[in-house]
């Protein structure tokens, strides 16, 4: 009797301070509160929808370049056009697609599985996205107005320099890397300190979920890459480009070839970057199917720090056909190769939680198949790649192009995929389609392998890459053909995914908190999250705490409901340490970011541009920084 | 309802100005991009000088050793400023406050000078050749980041001058030191790599 009055009692406080929580959090109607949002389920979601939509444009290009390579001879493009579309799709995909969507499905989960309420910093988060979205829109803007890059997506000079590639589009391929790279280091920044500072109570590291930890090594990836291909773009190319520096210039002791060091120093770790959080996706889909904890824990997050590192000692196996010194070949074939250790544990510590555990054949844990298969198959010819005498006659042939297409789609957009289907409730309040979810899933299965893998055989035959015609003579026509049938069936697999999730999001079944019955932390949330996200942050005893009994579970009260407020833990251990203050909306980080944006902009065509850019970044910043009531946090 | 699990927090500090502090950690890796973006820069130095004989192109005129070292003398000493105003921002001290940033704001102004004058004795451009484009950018980037943080310790000592602050505006105090100390650590090896470098490594090869 006494306990069921203090239940009631207890309720009837949390209905109050949930209103109270929500009306402090949540973002108020209207215009301008829509562009002021600092929550991170709103920017998590921005980040994705519009990532998608740049996915949809970079397939529509990679139709394009099928459509031309469909038979021999064709003069559906020309060649000019031909290297505008690959280096667009490849732009857009490594830039604005991959590395972005990452980024957003982080920012929205992280927060939910360490069970605090928002990131650390909410407005950096805005602000973020404001650049990546002004990023896409500069070069999709200039694209508009026939102003394309042509030089692929790492812009190699002498080709990209300003003796070869008259015109702005390698000036605005370029200084759309520094909109993307920014915003992808504003959430580096931001996870790392929400991951190492912002954990629930008994988080310690060693209880911390899969995907935050992937997120973890790849914000750290991001801190140490992404500053070399800022360097590479900006420094090296765009001023050799308008202001006449000579990084590249060998006439007057520049050197073309250190570009391909500086961008691939960047560009090996980037395809981490994009990968491990995938990784991370494959751990949690896996661990709740399977109904069973991860297997290997330790072996999982030190073969992820692992791939974190080695990573770095990658980039030249990009440059085997530069005429290194062969010592030096020697070293990063040996370190390619070790990538397939750490790999190749994760893939077997997987394989073991599909052994062992009772298997829910969701759509999801159909992506999570597809990806082991095609990933384990691209892995290979990475193997076979990292070999220098194999990879100097694969060298940029079509067999190259069917590899990364193997580890990029199978490696990061099949577990993509399958933590959307994953996350769809939780992002959603409503279950996805299972029955379309599983048919896109196997037509796009069958799409990529029919694209794909006849791309091994007429890269070996040496079609080489970036052609945009080839023979009748020379053979390749129906493997061609069939590529370019696949990729049509992959558009086809896009479109039911498409109707799926627009149907799903109407009429899809309402989805209660945790309709997967999973264990970790994003599922004792509502579908979709209030937005505070949790009425009491939760004390963790375990890895899964959802998965442990009722009366061992804890919260935190004691938290003030009037602000924004959010508990900051110690390092390692999670234990409280203080309490911390977020700031609320705000149109600042918009406003700055347009600001930088102009700038960004102008410096195509004059360096002075930059000094625009410092004079309104100023003015942002000032505005975003300076002090407004209530001063006192106490 | 409440269990032996349950955690009260109300009794915690609602802020901390330490190195506990969130935006502390956001600093450091503010740091570490930073850091990155510079040793990425030293590495272009030093990949630029392996491809040509004599290191710098005969005829540039470098500003020695004498004036550049001179310069280190208020840059490392305005760091004395900034701890000042970093710790009387944990003590909510707002005299010190004041006292310490004026300090680090004066002190990187003479130094300013003195980078005026170094910069002014240089007879190349950053279109002059490879080694003319590496020194500018060095020199140009470290230039703008110093006056990036001036402007920001500026804005500060203002905030705190007019007393419009609370303890979120002493955090901002206590973690623009930590910056310009990464600033003022990371001059030491940019300035021996300018301006040492082509001494010892500069002679025909």
């Amino acid at each position: 009797m006494n306990s069921a009055i203090t239940t009631q009692a207890a309720s009837a406080d949390d209905v109050a301070e949930r209103g109270q929580l929500d009306s402090v959090w949540k973002n108020n109607p209207g215009l301008v509160a829509w562009f002021s949002a600092t929550t991170h389920q709103a920017i998590g979601k921005r980040y994705i929808v519009t990532a998608f939509v740049f996915l949809l444009l970079g397939g529509l290009e990679a139709l394009l370049m099928r459509l031309q390579l469909a038979s021999p001879e064709n003069t559906f493009l020309g060649p000019s056009r031909y290297n505008q579309i690959f280096t667009m799709h490849g732009t857009t995909m490594m830039f604005l697609f991959a590395v972005p969507v990452m980024e957003g499905m982080g920012i929205y989960l992280v927060p939910l599985l360490l069970g605090t309420r928002n990131v650390a910093f909410p407005r950096l988060n805005a602000f973020g996205y404001w650049m990546y979205l002004a990023g896409g829109l500069f070069l999709y803007g200039a694209a508009l107005t026939n102003t394309l890059p042509d030089a692929g997506w790492f812009a190699y000079p002498p080709l990209s320099g300003p003796e070869f590639s008259a015109g702005k589009g390698v000036d605005v391929w370029a200084q759309m890397i520094t909109f993307t790279e920014i915003s992808a280091m504003c959430v580096a920044v931001e996870l790392v300190v929400t991951i190492l500072r912002m954990r629930a109570p008994g988080m310690s590291l060693n209880r911390m979920p899969m995907f935050c930890w992937s997120m973890l090594v790849q914000s750290f990836m991001i801190i140490f890459a992404m500053p070399a291909v800022m360097i590479t773009s900006t420094v090296l190319l765009l001023n050799d480009r308008t202001i006449g520096t000579h990084f590249v210039n060998p006439a007057e002791g520049g050197d073309p070839l250190m570009y391909q060091h500086l961008f691939w120093f960047f560009g090996h770790p980037e395809v981490y970057i994009i990968f491990l959080p995938a990784l991370g996706m494959v751990s949690s889909i896996l661990e709740a199917h399977s109904r069973r904890g991860v297997f290997g824990y330790p072996a999982l997050v030190l073969s992820l720090v692992g791939n974190g590192f080695i990573a770095f000692g990658l980039w030249v196996h990009h440059m085997f056909a530069t005429g290194l010194p062969q010592i030096g070949e020697a070293y990063f074939t040996a370190a390619s190769m070790m990538i397939a250790i750490t790999s190749g544990i994760q893939i077997f510590c997987w394989l073991a939680m599909l052994w062992t555990g009772r298997l829910q054949l969701t759509a999801a844990l159909h992506f999570v198949f597809g990806f082991i298969f095609i990933f384990v198959m691209g892995g290979m010819t990475g193997v076979m790649l990292a070999s220098i005498p194999l990879d100097l006659q694969a060298h940029d042939t079509y067999f190259v192009v069917a590899h990364f297409h193997y580890v990029l789609i199978g490696g990061a957009l099949f577990p993509l995929f399958g933590g959307f289907h994953y996350w769809f409730p939780k992002f959603t309040g409503r279950l996805i389609g299972e029955r379309l979810g599983k048919i896109s899933f196997w037509i796009l299965f069958i799409g990529f392998n029919a694209t794909f893998f006849p791309m091994h055989a007429v890269g070996l035959q040496g079609m080489t890459r970036r052609i945009y015609t080839y023979g009748a003579d020379m053979g390749w026509g129906t493997a061609n053909l069939l590529s370019t049938i696949g990729a049509f069936v992959i558009a086809i697999g896009g479109l039911v995914f498409i109707v799926n999730v627009l149907r799903s999001l109407r009429q899809g079944t309402v989805a209660d908190a945790n309709p997967w019955d999973a264990g970790t932390l994003e599922w004792a949330a509502d579908s979709p999250p209030a937005s505070y996200n949790f009425t009491h942050l939760p004390v963790i005893t375990g890895r899964y705490p959802l998965w442990t009994a009722k009366d061992s579970r804890g919260i935190v009260t004691g938290l003030r409901p009037d602000r924004r407020e959010v508990l900051i833990t110690s390092l390692m251990d999670a234990e409280p340490h203080h309490r911390s203050t977020l700031p609320g909306s705000s149109i600042w980080p918009l406003l700055t970011a347009a600001g930088l944006a102009i700038g960004l902009v102008g410096s195509v065509a004059a360096f002075s541009w930059y000094f625009v850019m410092t004079a309104l970044g100023i003015i942002g910043f000032i505005g975003w920084f300076w002090p407004r009531p209530p001063l006192d946090v106490k | 309802m409440t269990t032996a699990r349950d955690i009260d927090v109300s009794q915690l500090p609602a802020y901390d100005i330490s190195n506990q502090s969130p935006l502390w950690w956001g600093q450091l890796m503010m740091c570490l991009i930073e850091g990155s973006m510079f040793c990425m820069l030293i590495a272009i130095y030093f990949y630029l000088r392996l491809s040509v004989d004599v290191w710098p192109p005969p005829g540039t005129v470098l500003p020695g050793i004498t004036l550049p070292s001179l310069a280190l003398i208020p840059l490392v000493a305005s760091c004395a400023g900034s701890y000042w105003a970093s710790e009387a921002a944990k003590k909510g001290d707002r005299r010190g406050m004041m006292l310490g940033l004026g300090l680090n704001l004066a002190l990187a102004g003479v130094f300013l000078i003195l980078r005026g004058l170094e910069w002014k004795s240089l007879n190349f451009t950053w279109a002059s050749d490879a080694h003319g484009s590496i020194f500018w950018v060095l020199l140009f980037l470290h230039t703008y980041d110093i006056l990036a943080d001036l402007l920001m310790t500026a804005v500060l000592l203002v905030i705190v001058m007019t007393g419009r602050y609370g303890e979120k505006q002493r955090i901002g105090v206590h973690v623009d030191s930590v910056l310009w100390y990464f600033l003022v650590g990371i001059w030491i090896p940019l300035y021996a790599v300018l301006y040492w470098g082509p001494h010892i490594l500069g002679a025909p090869r």
